[in-house]
Protein backbone atom coordinates (compact mmCIF):
# COMPACT_ATOMS: atom_id res chain seq x y z
CA UNK A 1 0.00 0.00 0.00
CA UNK A 2 1.43 3.34 -0.93
CA UNK A 3 0.24 5.06 2.24
CA UNK A 4 1.76 2.45 4.52
CA UNK A 5 5.27 2.46 3.08
CA UNK A 6 7.62 5.07 4.27
CA UNK A 7 9.54 6.19 1.28
CA UNK A 8 12.43 8.67 1.49
CA UNK A 9 11.92 12.14 0.06
CA UNK A 10 14.36 11.61 -2.68
CA UNK A 11 13.08 8.40 -4.16
CA UNK A 12 15.93 6.97 -6.19
CA UNK A 13 14.99 5.86 -9.63
CA UNK A 14 17.16 2.89 -9.70
CA UNK A 15 16.73 1.22 -6.45
CA UNK A 16 19.86 -0.61 -5.48
CA UNK A 17 19.18 -4.28 -5.43
CA UNK A 18 19.44 -6.40 -2.36
CA UNK A 19 18.49 -3.61 -0.02
CA UNK A 20 17.09 -5.84 2.61
CA UNK A 21 19.41 -8.60 3.44
CA UNK A 22 16.73 -10.63 5.00
CA UNK A 23 14.99 -10.97 1.63
CA UNK A 24 18.13 -12.40 0.06
CA UNK A 25 19.05 -16.05 0.19
CA UNK A 26 22.62 -15.78 1.28
CA UNK A 27 23.00 -19.48 1.89
CA UNK A 28 22.70 -22.20 -0.66
CA UNK A 29 19.20 -23.28 -1.55
CA UNK A 30 17.90 -25.48 1.21
CA UNK A 31 17.70 -29.12 0.10
CA UNK A 32 14.44 -30.98 -0.15
CA UNK A 33 13.67 -32.69 3.15
CA UNK A 34 14.76 -36.33 3.06
CA UNK A 35 11.88 -38.55 3.98
CA UNK A 36 12.54 -42.23 4.72
CA UNK A 37 11.59 -44.60 1.86
CA UNK A 38 7.96 -45.59 1.71
CA UNK A 39 7.85 -49.32 2.32
CA UNK A 40 5.00 -51.57 3.33
CA UNK A 41 4.58 -52.33 6.97
CA UNK A 42 6.43 -55.19 8.54
CA UNK A 43 3.93 -56.39 11.09
CA UNK A 44 0.57 -55.83 9.39
CA UNK A 45 -1.61 -58.76 8.40
CA UNK A 46 -1.22 -58.19 4.68
CA UNK A 47 0.47 -59.79 1.70
CA UNK A 48 2.86 -56.89 1.23
CA UNK A 49 3.94 -57.16 4.86
CA UNK A 50 4.69 -60.83 4.30
CA UNK A 51 6.68 -60.01 1.18
CA UNK A 52 8.64 -57.42 3.08
CA UNK A 53 9.41 -59.90 5.84
CA UNK A 54 10.64 -62.42 3.29
CA UNK A 55 12.79 -59.78 1.58
CA UNK A 56 14.32 -58.69 4.84
CA UNK A 57 15.08 -62.28 5.76
CA UNK A 58 16.76 -62.80 2.38
CA UNK A 59 18.83 -59.62 2.81
CA UNK A 60 19.80 -60.71 6.30
CA UNK A 61 21.05 -64.04 4.95
CA UNK A 62 22.94 -62.36 2.10
CA UNK A 63 24.70 -60.04 4.50
CA UNK A 64 25.89 -62.67 6.97
CA UNK A 65 29.11 -64.76 6.81
CA UNK A 66 29.06 -68.26 5.38
CA UNK A 67 28.56 -70.23 8.58
CA UNK A 68 25.64 -68.10 9.62
CA UNK A 69 24.23 -68.32 6.13
CA UNK A 70 24.24 -72.08 6.26
CA UNK A 71 22.70 -72.18 9.69
CA UNK A 72 19.99 -69.67 8.75
CA UNK A 73 19.09 -71.58 5.59
CA UNK A 74 18.92 -74.96 7.30
CA UNK A 75 17.42 -73.74 10.56
CA UNK A 76 13.75 -74.51 10.24
CA UNK A 77 12.80 -78.17 10.00
CA UNK A 78 9.84 -79.10 7.86
CA UNK A 79 8.64 -82.18 6.03
CA UNK A 80 10.84 -82.80 3.01
CA UNK A 81 11.37 -85.42 0.36
CA UNK A 82 14.34 -87.71 0.89
CA UNK A 83 16.16 -88.19 -2.39
CA UNK A 84 18.13 -91.42 -2.32
CA UNK A 85 20.87 -91.54 -4.94
CA UNK A 86 20.63 -95.35 -5.05
CA UNK A 87 16.91 -95.67 -5.49
CA UNK A 88 14.72 -98.60 -6.44
CA UNK A 89 12.24 -96.41 -8.34
CA UNK A 90 11.91 -96.93 -12.07
CA UNK A 91 12.97 -94.20 -14.52
CA UNK A 92 14.43 -92.31 -11.60
CA UNK A 93 16.90 -90.38 -13.73
CA UNK A 94 14.16 -88.36 -15.47
CA UNK A 95 12.61 -87.41 -12.15
CA UNK A 96 15.98 -86.47 -10.65
CA UNK A 97 16.83 -84.39 -13.70
CA UNK A 98 13.66 -82.42 -13.13
CA UNK A 99 14.33 -81.91 -9.42
CA UNK A 100 17.89 -80.71 -9.95
CA UNK A 101 17.42 -78.94 -13.31
CA UNK A 102 20.06 -81.06 -14.99
CA UNK A 103 20.44 -81.95 -18.63
CA UNK A 104 22.03 -85.28 -19.50
CA UNK A 105 24.60 -85.41 -22.30
CA UNK A 106 25.72 -88.90 -23.33
CA UNK A 107 29.48 -89.32 -23.64
CA UNK A 108 32.16 -87.37 -21.86
CA UNK A 109 33.10 -83.68 -22.29
CA UNK A 110 35.66 -82.71 -24.93
CA UNK A 111 38.46 -82.72 -22.43
CA UNK A 112 38.31 -86.51 -22.18
CA UNK A 113 37.33 -87.33 -25.76
CA UNK A 114 39.85 -85.01 -27.41
CA UNK A 115 42.77 -86.47 -25.53
CA UNK A 116 41.87 -90.06 -26.28
CA UNK A 117 44.00 -91.59 -23.59
CA UNK A 118 47.18 -91.56 -25.59
CA UNK A 119 50.41 -92.05 -23.78
CA UNK A 120 53.61 -91.29 -25.63
CA UNK A 121 54.72 -94.30 -27.61
CA UNK A 122 51.72 -96.56 -27.22
CA UNK A 123 50.15 -97.39 -30.54
CA UNK A 124 46.42 -97.18 -30.53
CA UNK A 125 43.80 -98.28 -33.04
CA UNK A 126 44.16 -97.00 -36.66
CA UNK A 127 41.55 -94.23 -36.87
CA UNK A 128 43.88 -91.87 -35.08
CA UNK A 129 43.81 -89.41 -37.96
CA UNK A 130 40.31 -88.37 -37.01
CA UNK A 131 41.23 -87.76 -33.39
CA UNK A 132 43.51 -84.99 -32.23
CA UNK A 133 46.14 -86.68 -30.14
CA UNK A 134 47.41 -84.78 -27.18
CA UNK A 135 49.60 -86.89 -25.03
CA UNK A 136 48.73 -87.60 -21.43
CA UNK A 137 51.19 -86.20 -19.00
CA UNK A 138 52.35 -89.63 -17.91
CA UNK A 139 54.82 -91.65 -19.87
CA UNK A 140 54.80 -95.24 -20.97
CA UNK A 141 56.69 -96.67 -18.01
CA UNK A 142 54.38 -94.98 -15.57
CA UNK A 143 51.39 -96.38 -17.43
CA UNK A 144 52.82 -99.86 -17.27
CA UNK A 145 53.37 -99.38 -13.56
CA UNK A 146 49.79 -98.36 -13.16
CA UNK A 147 48.59 -101.33 -15.16
CA UNK A 148 50.54 -103.70 -12.94
CA UNK A 149 49.18 -101.89 -9.91
CA UNK A 150 45.63 -102.47 -11.08
CA UNK A 151 46.28 -106.16 -11.74
CA UNK A 152 47.86 -106.46 -8.31
CA UNK A 153 44.81 -104.94 -6.63
CA UNK A 154 42.43 -107.18 -8.57
CA UNK A 155 44.41 -110.30 -7.80
CA UNK A 156 44.76 -109.37 -4.13
CA UNK A 157 41.03 -109.16 -3.71
CA UNK A 158 39.91 -112.04 -5.88
CA UNK A 159 42.77 -114.50 -5.86
CA UNK A 160 45.16 -114.17 -2.98
CA UNK A 161 42.65 -113.69 -0.21
CA UNK A 162 41.17 -116.95 0.96
CA UNK A 163 37.63 -115.80 1.13
CA UNK A 164 34.82 -117.71 2.71
CA UNK A 165 31.36 -117.62 1.26
CA UNK A 166 30.01 -114.08 1.70
CA UNK A 167 26.80 -113.33 3.55
CA UNK A 168 23.64 -113.06 1.54
CA UNK A 169 23.40 -109.72 -0.29
CA UNK A 170 26.61 -108.47 1.25
CA UNK A 171 29.00 -109.50 -1.46
CA UNK A 172 29.52 -106.02 -2.82
CA UNK A 173 30.18 -104.58 0.57
CA UNK A 174 32.60 -107.34 1.57
CA UNK A 175 34.50 -107.95 -1.65
CA UNK A 176 34.18 -105.01 -3.99
CA UNK A 177 34.30 -102.34 -1.30
CA UNK A 178 37.86 -103.11 -0.18
CA UNK A 179 38.91 -103.60 -3.81
CA UNK A 180 37.70 -100.14 -4.77
CA UNK A 181 39.22 -98.58 -1.69
CA UNK A 182 42.63 -100.12 -2.38
CA UNK A 183 42.44 -99.12 -6.02
CA UNK A 184 41.65 -95.53 -5.22
CA UNK A 185 44.29 -95.11 -2.56
CA UNK A 186 47.03 -96.73 -4.60
CA UNK A 187 46.18 -94.85 -7.79
CA UNK A 188 46.02 -91.53 -5.97
CA UNK A 189 49.38 -92.14 -4.39
CA UNK A 190 51.10 -93.19 -7.60
CA UNK A 191 49.62 -90.36 -9.66
CA UNK A 192 50.51 -87.71 -7.13
CA UNK A 193 53.89 -87.56 -8.88
CA UNK A 194 52.24 -86.15 -11.97
CA UNK A 195 49.35 -84.25 -10.54
CA UNK A 196 50.41 -81.64 -7.96
CA UNK A 197 46.82 -81.30 -6.79
CA UNK A 198 46.82 -84.86 -5.51
CA UNK A 199 49.72 -84.12 -3.22
CA UNK A 200 47.58 -81.70 -1.24
CA UNK A 201 44.36 -83.58 -1.60
CA UNK A 202 42.21 -85.14 1.07
CA UNK A 203 41.07 -88.70 0.42
CA UNK A 204 37.95 -89.59 2.41
CA UNK A 205 36.89 -93.18 3.05
CA UNK A 206 33.13 -93.66 3.59
CA UNK A 207 32.40 -89.96 3.83
CA UNK A 208 29.00 -88.38 4.17
CA UNK A 209 27.62 -85.87 1.69
CA UNK A 210 24.39 -84.01 2.40
CA UNK A 211 22.50 -81.30 0.58
CA UNK A 212 19.21 -79.51 1.17
CA UNK A 213 17.36 -77.46 -1.45
CA UNK A 214 13.91 -76.29 -2.49
CA UNK A 215 12.34 -76.57 -5.93
CA UNK A 216 8.83 -76.05 -7.15
CA UNK A 217 5.66 -75.33 -5.25
CA UNK A 218 2.58 -77.21 -4.24
CA UNK A 219 -0.76 -76.30 -2.78
CA UNK A 220 -1.24 -77.64 0.73
CA UNK A 221 -4.25 -80.00 0.52
CA UNK A 222 -5.26 -80.26 4.15
CA UNK A 223 -4.69 -78.64 7.49
CA UNK A 224 -4.87 -75.14 8.85
CA UNK A 225 -2.72 -73.89 5.98
CA UNK A 226 -4.95 -75.41 3.33
CA UNK A 227 -4.95 -73.73 -0.05
CA UNK A 228 -1.65 -71.89 0.39
CA UNK A 229 1.48 -72.33 -1.68
CA UNK A 230 4.36 -74.18 -0.12
CA UNK A 231 7.82 -74.85 -1.59
CA UNK A 232 8.77 -78.50 -2.06
CA UNK A 233 11.88 -79.34 -0.03
CA UNK A 234 14.42 -82.06 -0.84
CA UNK A 235 17.34 -83.56 1.00
CA UNK A 236 20.06 -85.88 -0.27
CA UNK A 237 22.02 -87.98 2.22
CA UNK A 238 24.70 -89.82 0.33
CA UNK A 239 27.51 -92.14 1.43
CA UNK A 240 30.00 -92.69 -1.41
CA UNK A 241 32.67 -95.34 -1.05
CA UNK A 242 35.46 -92.77 -1.25
CA UNK A 243 36.08 -89.28 -2.53
CA UNK A 244 38.97 -86.95 -3.28
CA UNK A 245 38.76 -83.33 -2.21
CA UNK A 246 41.27 -80.73 -3.45
CA UNK A 247 42.32 -77.21 -2.54
CA UNK A 248 41.76 -75.64 -5.95
CA UNK A 249 38.68 -75.75 -8.09
CA UNK A 250 38.51 -77.91 -11.20
CA UNK A 251 38.18 -75.91 -14.44
CA UNK A 252 34.81 -75.85 -16.14
CA UNK A 253 34.02 -78.43 -18.80
CA UNK A 254 32.01 -76.02 -20.96
CA UNK A 255 31.16 -72.31 -20.53
CA UNK A 256 27.96 -71.59 -18.69
CA UNK A 257 26.25 -70.15 -21.75
CA UNK A 258 26.47 -73.49 -23.50
CA UNK A 259 23.96 -74.88 -21.03
CA UNK A 260 21.21 -72.48 -22.07
CA UNK A 261 20.27 -74.68 -25.00
CA UNK A 262 20.19 -77.92 -23.05
CA UNK A 263 16.89 -79.65 -22.38
CA UNK A 264 15.66 -80.63 -18.96
CA UNK A 265 12.66 -83.00 -18.76
CA UNK A 266 9.62 -81.33 -17.20
CA UNK A 267 7.46 -83.44 -14.93
CA UNK A 268 4.23 -81.92 -13.66
CA UNK A 269 3.33 -84.74 -11.26
CA UNK A 270 4.06 -84.62 -7.56
CA UNK A 271 7.27 -86.32 -6.40
CA UNK A 272 5.49 -88.86 -4.18
CA UNK A 273 4.31 -90.70 -7.30
CA UNK A 274 7.89 -91.64 -8.03
CA UNK A 275 7.71 -93.13 -5.25
CA UNK A 276 9.50 -90.77 -2.91
CA UNK A 277 8.76 -90.30 0.78
CA UNK A 278 8.66 -87.32 3.10
CA UNK A 279 10.12 -87.05 6.54
CA UNK A 280 11.15 -84.27 8.87
CA UNK A 281 14.64 -84.27 10.29
CA UNK A 282 17.79 -82.17 10.41
CA UNK A 283 18.59 -80.19 7.28
CA UNK A 284 22.26 -80.82 6.56
CA UNK A 285 24.63 -79.36 3.99
CA UNK A 286 27.97 -81.14 4.08
CA UNK A 287 30.67 -81.81 1.47
CA UNK A 288 32.58 -84.39 3.48
CA UNK A 289 34.50 -81.97 5.66
CA UNK A 290 33.48 -79.04 7.81
CA UNK A 291 33.62 -75.45 6.65
CA UNK A 292 37.16 -74.32 7.64
CA UNK A 293 38.78 -77.23 5.75
CA UNK A 294 41.12 -75.91 3.00
CA UNK A 295 40.28 -78.81 0.69
CA UNK A 296 36.78 -77.55 0.06
CA UNK A 297 36.50 -78.25 -3.67
CA UNK A 298 35.65 -81.66 -5.02
CA UNK A 299 37.59 -83.74 -7.51
CA UNK A 300 36.28 -87.30 -7.83
CA UNK A 301 33.82 -89.54 -6.05
CA UNK A 302 33.77 -93.31 -6.18
CA UNK A 303 30.51 -95.17 -5.70
CA UNK A 304 29.64 -98.79 -5.26
CA UNK A 305 26.59 -100.41 -6.84
CA UNK A 306 24.55 -102.12 -4.10
CA UNK A 307 23.68 -105.79 -4.19
CA UNK A 308 20.08 -105.21 -5.19
CA UNK A 309 21.29 -103.75 -8.46
CA UNK A 310 23.76 -106.26 -9.72
CA UNK A 311 23.47 -106.91 -13.39
CA UNK A 312 22.64 -110.59 -13.29
CA UNK A 313 19.90 -110.01 -10.74
CA UNK A 314 18.33 -107.37 -12.95
CA UNK A 315 18.71 -109.59 -16.00
CA UNK A 316 16.86 -112.39 -14.24
CA UNK A 317 13.96 -110.04 -13.71
CA UNK A 318 14.12 -108.77 -17.32
CA UNK A 319 14.93 -105.26 -16.20
CA UNK A 320 18.31 -104.78 -17.83
CA UNK A 321 17.40 -101.35 -19.17
CA UNK A 322 17.03 -100.09 -15.61
CA UNK A 323 20.73 -100.72 -14.90
CA UNK A 324 21.92 -97.67 -16.86
CA UNK A 325 19.02 -95.64 -15.52
CA UNK A 326 20.04 -96.50 -11.97
CA UNK A 327 23.66 -95.54 -12.57
CA UNK A 328 22.70 -92.24 -14.12
CA UNK A 329 20.31 -91.40 -11.30
CA UNK A 330 22.96 -92.27 -8.74
CA UNK A 331 25.61 -90.09 -10.38
CA UNK A 332 23.17 -87.24 -10.84
CA UNK A 333 21.99 -87.12 -7.26
CA UNK A 334 25.42 -87.66 -5.68
CA UNK A 335 27.25 -85.15 -7.82
CA UNK A 336 24.52 -82.55 -7.56
CA UNK A 337 24.63 -82.86 -3.78
CA UNK A 338 28.41 -82.61 -3.71
CA UNK A 339 28.76 -79.63 -6.08
CA UNK A 340 25.81 -77.90 -4.45
CA UNK A 341 27.37 -78.29 -1.03
CA UNK A 342 30.69 -76.98 -2.39
CA UNK A 343 28.89 -73.92 -3.77
CA UNK A 344 27.09 -73.36 -0.47
CA UNK A 345 30.41 -73.52 1.35
CA UNK A 346 31.59 -70.65 -0.85
CA UNK A 347 28.55 -68.62 0.08
CA UNK A 348 26.35 -69.11 -3.01
CA UNK A 349 22.74 -69.99 -2.38
CA UNK A 350 19.33 -69.69 -4.04
CA UNK A 351 19.23 -65.90 -4.05
CA UNK A 352 22.93 -65.47 -4.77
CA UNK A 353 23.59 -67.64 -7.77
CA UNK A 354 27.02 -69.09 -8.55
CA UNK A 355 29.35 -66.80 -10.50
CA UNK A 356 31.61 -69.60 -11.68
CA UNK A 357 30.65 -73.19 -12.52
CA UNK A 358 31.58 -75.95 -10.08
CA UNK A 359 32.80 -79.17 -11.69
CA UNK A 360 33.22 -82.64 -10.24
CA UNK A 361 33.61 -86.20 -11.42
CA UNK A 362 32.35 -89.59 -10.32
CA UNK A 363 33.07 -93.23 -11.05
CA UNK A 364 30.41 -95.82 -10.29
CA UNK A 365 31.37 -99.45 -10.30
CA UNK A 366 30.20 -102.86 -9.26
CA UNK A 367 33.60 -104.51 -9.44
CA UNK A 368 33.59 -105.43 -13.15
CA UNK A 369 31.84 -102.55 -14.88
CA UNK A 370 32.96 -98.96 -14.53
CA UNK A 371 30.88 -95.92 -15.51
CA UNK A 372 32.36 -92.45 -15.63
CA UNK A 373 30.37 -89.27 -15.02
CA UNK A 374 31.20 -85.55 -15.08
CA UNK A 375 28.97 -82.90 -13.58
CA UNK A 376 28.98 -79.15 -13.93
CA UNK A 377 26.89 -77.06 -11.58
CA UNK A 378 25.87 -73.79 -13.28
CA UNK A 379 23.05 -72.71 -11.05
CA UNK A 380 21.87 -73.19 -7.48
CA UNK A 381 18.86 -70.93 -7.95
CA UNK A 382 16.20 -73.60 -8.13
CA UNK A 383 13.35 -72.19 -6.03
CA UNK A 384 10.26 -70.72 -7.67
CA UNK A 385 11.15 -67.03 -7.40
CA UNK A 386 14.68 -67.35 -8.71
CA UNK A 387 14.01 -70.00 -11.34
CA UNK A 388 11.49 -67.92 -13.31
CA UNK A 389 14.06 -66.19 -15.52
CA UNK A 390 17.00 -68.47 -15.06
CA UNK A 391 18.22 -69.86 -18.40
CA UNK A 392 21.14 -71.74 -16.85
CA UNK A 393 20.98 -75.48 -16.44
CA UNK A 394 23.26 -77.98 -14.78
CA UNK A 395 24.96 -80.56 -16.98
CA UNK A 396 25.74 -84.22 -16.51
CA UNK A 397 27.98 -86.14 -18.89
CA UNK A 398 28.10 -89.91 -18.61
CA UNK A 399 29.35 -93.03 -20.31
CA UNK A 400 27.86 -96.45 -20.63
CA UNK A 401 29.34 -99.16 -18.43
CA UNK A 402 32.74 -100.35 -19.55
CA UNK A 403 34.19 -103.67 -18.53
CA UNK A 404 37.49 -103.52 -16.70
CA UNK A 405 38.46 -107.18 -16.81
CA UNK A 406 36.77 -110.42 -17.77
CA UNK A 407 37.72 -112.71 -14.95
CA UNK A 408 40.57 -113.98 -12.83
CA UNK A 409 42.06 -117.36 -13.71
CA UNK A 410 45.03 -119.11 -12.13
CA UNK A 411 46.54 -115.99 -10.68
CA UNK A 412 46.15 -114.06 -13.94
CA UNK A 413 43.73 -111.33 -14.82
CA UNK A 414 42.14 -112.15 -18.18
CA UNK A 415 41.00 -109.45 -20.55
CA UNK A 416 42.21 -106.33 -18.78
CA UNK A 417 40.81 -103.31 -20.64
CA UNK A 418 43.40 -100.59 -21.17
CA UNK A 419 40.90 -97.94 -22.17
CA UNK A 420 39.18 -98.06 -18.85
CA UNK A 421 42.47 -97.71 -17.00
CA UNK A 422 43.38 -94.76 -19.19
CA UNK A 423 40.03 -93.11 -18.53
CA UNK A 424 40.54 -93.63 -14.81
CA UNK A 425 43.99 -92.12 -15.02
CA UNK A 426 42.81 -89.14 -17.04
CA UNK A 427 40.01 -88.59 -14.55
CA UNK A 428 42.46 -88.51 -11.69
CA UNK A 429 44.90 -86.36 -13.62
CA UNK A 430 42.31 -83.66 -14.20
CA UNK A 431 43.80 -80.39 -12.98
CA UNK A 432 43.45 -76.67 -13.73
CA UNK B 1 -19.12 -124.49 9.78
CA UNK B 2 -16.69 -123.30 12.44
CA UNK B 3 -14.27 -120.52 11.55
CA UNK B 4 -10.90 -122.07 10.66
CA UNK B 5 -7.66 -120.33 10.03
CA UNK B 6 -6.66 -120.31 6.41
CA UNK B 7 -3.03 -121.31 6.00
CA UNK B 8 -1.30 -121.17 2.68
CA UNK B 9 0.86 -124.19 1.80
CA UNK B 10 3.97 -123.20 3.74
CA UNK B 11 7.19 -123.24 1.74
CA UNK B 12 10.28 -124.88 3.20
CA UNK B 13 13.72 -125.23 1.61
CA UNK B 14 13.61 -128.13 -0.82
CA UNK B 15 9.86 -127.98 -1.52
CA UNK B 16 8.78 -127.84 -5.14
CA UNK B 17 7.98 -124.45 -6.60
CA UNK B 18 4.56 -123.21 -5.56
CA UNK B 19 2.31 -123.01 -8.57
CA UNK B 20 -1.30 -121.96 -8.86
CA UNK B 21 -3.36 -123.06 -11.85
CA UNK B 22 -6.68 -121.41 -12.63
CA UNK B 23 -6.59 -118.94 -9.76
CA UNK B 24 -9.81 -117.78 -8.19
CA UNK B 25 -8.63 -114.18 -8.18
CA UNK B 26 -9.93 -111.47 -10.46
CA UNK B 27 -8.34 -108.10 -11.04
CA UNK B 28 -10.32 -104.97 -11.78
CA UNK B 29 -8.66 -102.14 -13.62
CA UNK B 30 -9.92 -98.74 -12.47
CA UNK B 31 -9.48 -95.17 -13.58
CA UNK B 32 -7.06 -93.47 -11.21
CA UNK B 33 -8.54 -90.75 -9.03
CA UNK B 34 -5.43 -88.55 -9.19
CA UNK B 35 -3.02 -88.09 -12.03
CA UNK B 36 -0.53 -90.99 -12.27
CA UNK B 37 2.71 -91.25 -14.29
CA UNK B 38 2.06 -92.48 -17.84
CA UNK B 39 3.52 -95.95 -17.31
CA UNK B 40 1.34 -96.76 -14.28
CA UNK B 41 -1.99 -98.59 -14.21
CA UNK B 42 -4.26 -98.91 -11.18
CA UNK B 43 -6.02 -102.14 -10.20
CA UNK B 44 -8.35 -103.30 -7.46
CA UNK B 45 -7.13 -106.69 -6.41
CA UNK B 46 -8.34 -109.23 -3.85
CA UNK B 47 -6.91 -108.82 -0.39
CA UNK B 48 -5.06 -112.12 -0.41
CA UNK B 49 -2.91 -111.27 -3.43
CA UNK B 50 0.68 -110.18 -2.90
CA UNK B 51 2.93 -108.11 -5.13
CA UNK B 52 4.57 -111.22 -6.54
CA UNK B 53 1.14 -112.76 -7.17
CA UNK B 54 0.02 -109.71 -9.12
CA UNK B 55 3.22 -109.66 -11.14
CA UNK B 56 3.03 -113.33 -12.06
CA UNK B 57 -0.71 -113.06 -12.77
CA UNK B 58 -0.30 -110.21 -15.24
CA UNK B 59 2.79 -111.61 -16.89
CA UNK B 60 1.57 -115.17 -17.35
CA UNK B 61 -2.11 -114.71 -18.09
CA UNK B 62 -2.14 -111.39 -19.90
CA UNK B 63 1.47 -111.20 -21.20
CA UNK B 64 1.92 -107.73 -19.73
CA UNK B 65 5.57 -106.86 -18.93
CA UNK B 66 5.48 -105.67 -15.34
CA UNK B 67 8.27 -103.50 -13.91
CA UNK B 68 7.22 -102.80 -10.35
CA UNK B 69 4.10 -103.29 -8.25
CA UNK B 70 3.14 -101.30 -5.18
CA UNK B 71 0.06 -102.13 -3.14
CA UNK B 72 -1.96 -100.53 -0.41
CA UNK B 73 -5.15 -101.45 1.43
CA UNK B 74 -7.97 -98.95 1.28
CA UNK B 75 -10.10 -98.92 4.40
CA UNK B 76 -13.83 -98.77 3.67
CA UNK B 77 -15.60 -96.50 6.12
CA UNK B 78 -17.77 -97.81 8.93
CA UNK B 79 -19.35 -94.47 9.69
CA UNK B 80 -22.57 -94.52 7.70
CA UNK B 81 -25.66 -95.65 9.46
CA UNK B 82 -28.78 -97.18 7.99
CA UNK B 83 -32.39 -96.50 8.86
CA UNK B 84 -32.05 -98.68 11.96
CA UNK B 85 -29.08 -96.57 13.14
CA UNK B 86 -26.76 -99.53 12.68
CA UNK B 87 -23.32 -98.90 11.33
CA UNK B 88 -22.89 -100.01 7.74
CA UNK B 89 -19.42 -101.04 6.71
CA UNK B 90 -18.17 -100.41 3.20
CA UNK B 91 -15.85 -103.29 2.36
CA UNK B 92 -12.08 -102.82 2.37
CA UNK B 93 -10.16 -103.45 -0.82
CA UNK B 94 -6.58 -103.62 -1.97
CA UNK B 95 -5.28 -101.24 -4.64
CA UNK B 96 -2.25 -102.09 -6.76
CA UNK B 97 -0.23 -99.59 -8.79
CA UNK B 98 1.54 -101.46 -11.55
CA UNK B 99 4.42 -99.84 -13.42
CA UNK B 100 4.91 -101.29 -16.87
CA UNK B 101 8.34 -102.31 -18.12
CA UNK B 102 10.01 -101.82 -21.49
CA UNK B 103 8.95 -98.20 -21.72
CA UNK B 104 5.30 -99.00 -22.32
CA UNK B 105 2.71 -96.33 -21.70
CA UNK B 106 -0.92 -96.70 -20.71
CA UNK B 107 -3.80 -94.26 -20.37
CA UNK B 108 -7.18 -95.26 -19.09
CA UNK B 109 -9.63 -95.08 -22.02
CA UNK B 110 -12.82 -93.05 -22.06
CA UNK B 111 -15.53 -95.65 -21.54
CA UNK B 112 -18.51 -93.32 -21.73
CA UNK B 113 -17.91 -90.93 -24.62
CA UNK B 114 -20.34 -88.10 -25.32
CA UNK B 115 -22.69 -89.13 -28.08
CA UNK B 116 -24.09 -86.58 -30.52
CA UNK B 117 -27.46 -88.20 -31.19
CA UNK B 118 -29.69 -86.58 -33.74
CA UNK B 119 -33.36 -87.63 -33.54
CA UNK B 120 -34.66 -89.15 -36.75
CA UNK B 121 -36.82 -87.23 -39.21
CA UNK B 122 -40.53 -86.81 -38.41
CA UNK B 123 -40.25 -88.19 -34.90
CA UNK B 124 -41.70 -86.75 -31.72
CA UNK B 125 -38.27 -85.85 -30.24
CA UNK B 126 -37.34 -83.77 -33.23
CA UNK B 127 -40.58 -81.78 -33.08
CA UNK B 128 -40.09 -81.24 -29.35
CA UNK B 129 -36.50 -80.07 -29.88
CA UNK B 130 -37.58 -77.62 -32.57
CA UNK B 131 -40.38 -76.30 -30.33
CA UNK B 132 -37.97 -75.78 -27.43
CA UNK B 133 -35.51 -73.97 -29.66
CA UNK B 134 -38.28 -71.65 -30.93
CA UNK B 135 -39.34 -70.84 -27.38
CA UNK B 136 -35.76 -70.02 -26.39
CA UNK B 137 -35.43 -67.84 -29.45
CA UNK B 138 -38.55 -65.98 -28.44
CA UNK B 139 -37.23 -65.29 -24.93
CA UNK B 140 -34.02 -63.64 -26.20
CA UNK B 141 -34.05 -59.83 -26.45
CA UNK B 142 -34.07 -58.00 -29.76
CA UNK B 143 -30.58 -58.31 -31.28
CA UNK B 144 -30.98 -54.98 -33.04
CA UNK B 145 -30.82 -53.22 -29.65
CA UNK B 146 -27.20 -54.33 -29.26
CA UNK B 147 -27.39 -55.72 -25.72
CA UNK B 148 -29.20 -52.71 -24.23
CA UNK B 149 -32.13 -53.85 -22.06
CA UNK B 150 -35.76 -52.80 -22.43
CA UNK B 151 -35.52 -50.77 -19.21
CA UNK B 152 -33.90 -47.97 -21.20
CA UNK B 153 -36.97 -46.83 -23.11
CA UNK B 154 -36.53 -46.22 -26.85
Amino acid sequence: MAARTRLPLLFPKNLPPFRHRKLVHTEVAVKEPQYPPIVPSRTAKSKSALLRQVQEHVQKICASPVEEKLSLITRIQRKKFMVYPQTFARNADRWYQHFTKTAYIPGLPEKFTQAPLKTTGVDQSPPAAARTTTALEIDDDAFRDIRSLVTRVILQEHWHINQRKTFLFREQEMVVGPFLRNLVTELTHSLSRFNPLLRLCSLDINPQVNFYWRRGQRIIPKGHRKGRQEPIRFQIDDKPNSQIRITQQLPQFTPMEASYAAEVPEITLAPNLMPMFRRQYDNNIFTGAKLPDPACYGHTQFHLVPDQYQRDRMARRQQSDQVEVFLRANALASLFAWTGAQAMYQGFWTFEDVTRPFASQAVITDGHFFSFFCYQLNTVALSVETDANNPRKNLLWGTESLRLYDNVQDGEVVGLNDDVIKLLVSFLMNQP
Amino acid sequence: MPVTRLLYPLYQLGNPQLRIFRPKWFLTMVRPGTELPPDTAQFRVPMEMTKYDIKNYLENIYNVPVGAVRTRIQYGSNKKRNHLNQKVKKPDYKVAYVQLAQGQVFTFPDIFPEKESKPEEGSVEEMQNNFMEDEKQRQKPDPRRGGVTEWFGL
